[in-house]
């Protein structure tokens, strides 16, 4: 085996220990993402409400492409999507202010790479735990989806979006190398990903000129494509869907590593 | 009795000058929310642009949804703003301070702090009003109204959940799920709601009044349905006191070293 495949295969099984760690901690605070659960479900109940409404009720009727039961089970997706992201650019922020971080950078381990273990660790059981939950909603209130590839097709695209969301969480939290304080800039990419990302109402639905800017920003990839492929299937959007995923991924972690980087190379610590 | 307004008067003076010592920080916070409850806003806007009229409501009814429950719940963040916290303070013993002072504990508790969010609440409520209401010394007295019950109503309903830390200990996962349900449930129109879910919101949980605002009260005004939102707001806020006063025998704490905040 080559040298620079051991190193990679090290890196990966460091990082496989962090998600696994990860996943440890986050079932030690069962109570605490069942009660998160508990808010999902009321969301989703409210917005059956409100697309039921909307659509008076009518199963059969397609609005933008989507049914009633499409758009629900949609914001399922997209729900389990946002919520299940632990508050990561919060966790680099105080890292940074406190000078915790220079503990991190000793160890032998990617101090992003760490962040995007334990955040897919944690991301990872509460979009399950979420998923269920709100799929139960769902279930009750629509029906079940169409089953077809789309749930299959769902779940890789999802954990895709995820790494999204860490990209553009991380990007914000650690600008705290310069600014300090960063929960604005978070604020920001948080209320973009809920119009521009279509949290709430499929892209497809919005009007045309704001479907063109969505189309150039990152917030779809993240969660509108995910969910409306698992609604919709369709194989050849699938692929153009991963590709734009794999580019944003591409793009966002070239920007990451850039800030980190730079910030790092400015970074002061006193005492310890 | 002009003693208690006295005091009230000086707390809201203290937490004005208090927030206003971090004037950048005030008015980031104030936009911060502000900013949110905008883009709430261009939520609906999309919404409506797709279906323009749901079960009877249309945009300028969802913005006036909106001038109550963000400017209700602004009022009462900015005179009151420990409402939310009620839980977190008895669970963790910081009362001790408020029954240290001659000064009713509720009160005194609910008073001593002042959101900087809910002013950028309050001022969202007011601009929204003004660009979609009705200007009219008539339209004007009635959004009034609608604020001052909305705010009752959500202390009310938040006294009641953070009173439940007496009998319960650590109830501060519960009222912040009471906290976080109640306002996504202000923040929809009543309409949507059908059945069983209608009779709860108008019961149970009182969200039901003041997404209903906007109809019963601003826009044809229901006597009945008016004398219903006081009544539920008197009756709420009333049951939060009382059981803030009872659950106030079994209030037991450590030695803890706290400060008023």
């Amino acid at each position: 085996m080559s040298r620079t495949a051991r190193i990679l295969l090290g890196a990966g099984r460091k990082q496989l220990a962090v998600v696994r760690i990860a996943l440890r901690q986050q079932w030690a605070y069962k109570a605490d993402f069942l009660l998160r659960s508990c808010f999902l479900l009321l969301i989703l109940y409210v917005l059956g409400q409100l697309y039921g409404a909307a659509y008076e009720g009518d199963y059969e009727r397609a609005i933008g492409g989507f049914t009633l039961r499409q758009i629900v089970w949609y914001l399922v997706f997209t729900e389990a999507i946002t919520m299940a992201g632990p508050p990561v650019g919060i966790r680099i922020e105080e890292e940074v202010k406190s000078g915790d971080i220079a503990v991190r950078l000793t160890r032998p381990l990617s101090y992003v790479g760490y962040h995007y273990g334990s955040y897919l660790g944690e991301g990872a059981l509460r979009f399950f735990v979420l998923l269920l939950a709100g799929g139960i909603v769902a279930w009750l209130s629509v029906g079940l989806p169409t089953l077809d590839y789309g749930l299959l097709a769902y779940l890789p695209l999802a954990m895709l979006g995820l790494t999204l969301s860490f990209l553009m969480t991380a990007a914000v939290g650690l600008c705290a190398f310069w600014v300090e304080e960063t929960r604005g800039l978070e604020f920001v990419v948080q209320k973009l990903q809920f119009t521009a990302g279509g949290l709430l109402i499929p892209i497809n639905l919005m009007p045309e000129w704001l479907q063109r800017v969505c189309a150039w920003l990152p917030f779809q990839a993240a969660l509108y494509l995910p969910a409306r492929l698992g609604v919709r299937f369709d194989g050849e959007e699938m692929l153009r869907a991963c590709s734009l995923q794999f580019a944003w991924i591409a793009a966002l972690s070239l920007l990451v590593a850039f800030i980190f980087r730079r910030g790092v190379g400015k970074l002061h610590v006193n005492g310890g | 009795m002009s003693g208690t307004l006295r005091f009230l008067l000086a707390s809201w003076k203290v937490n004005l000058a208090s927030a206003l010592e971090y004037r950048l920080s005030f008015f980031l916070l104030a936009g911060m929310m502000f900013v949110n409850n905008t883009i709430w806003l261009f939520f609906w806007y999309l919404f409506f642009a797709r279906f323009p009229v749901v079960s009877g409501w249309e945009i300028g009814d969802v913005m006036l949804l909106w001038a109550v429950s963000a400017g209700g719940f602004g009022w009462a963040s900015v005179l009151f703003g420990n409402f939310p916290r009620i839980a977190t303070i008895v669970s963790s013993g910081q009362l001790d301070v408020y029954l240290s002072q001659p000064k009713p504990v509720l009160l005194n508790m609910l008073t001593s702090r002042m959101s900087v969010t809910g002013a950028g609440d309050f001022a969202f409520g007011l601009i929204v009003f003004l660009w979609a209401g009705d200007l009219t010394p008539r339209g004007c007295l009635l959004f009034a109204c609608a604020l001052l019950l909305a705010g009752v109503l959500f202390i009310g309903v938040m006294a009641i959940a953070g009173s439940l830390a007496f009998w319960i200990g650590n109830a501060e996962g519960i009222a912040s799920q009471v906290f976080g349900g109640f306002i996504s449930l202000t923040i929809y129109p009543t309409g949507i709601f059908r059945g069983a879910a209608k009779v709860i919101l108008f019961t149970v949980v009182p969200a039901g009044f003041i997404g209903y605002m906007p109809i019963g009260l601003m826009r044809e005004f229901d006597p009945g349905f008016a004398a219903a939102a006081f009544c539920a707001a008197a009756i709420f806020s009333a049951c939060g006191a009382l059981l803030f006063r009872v659950g106030l025998a079994r209030y037991a704490s450590g030695n803890a070293m706290t400060m008023r905040n």
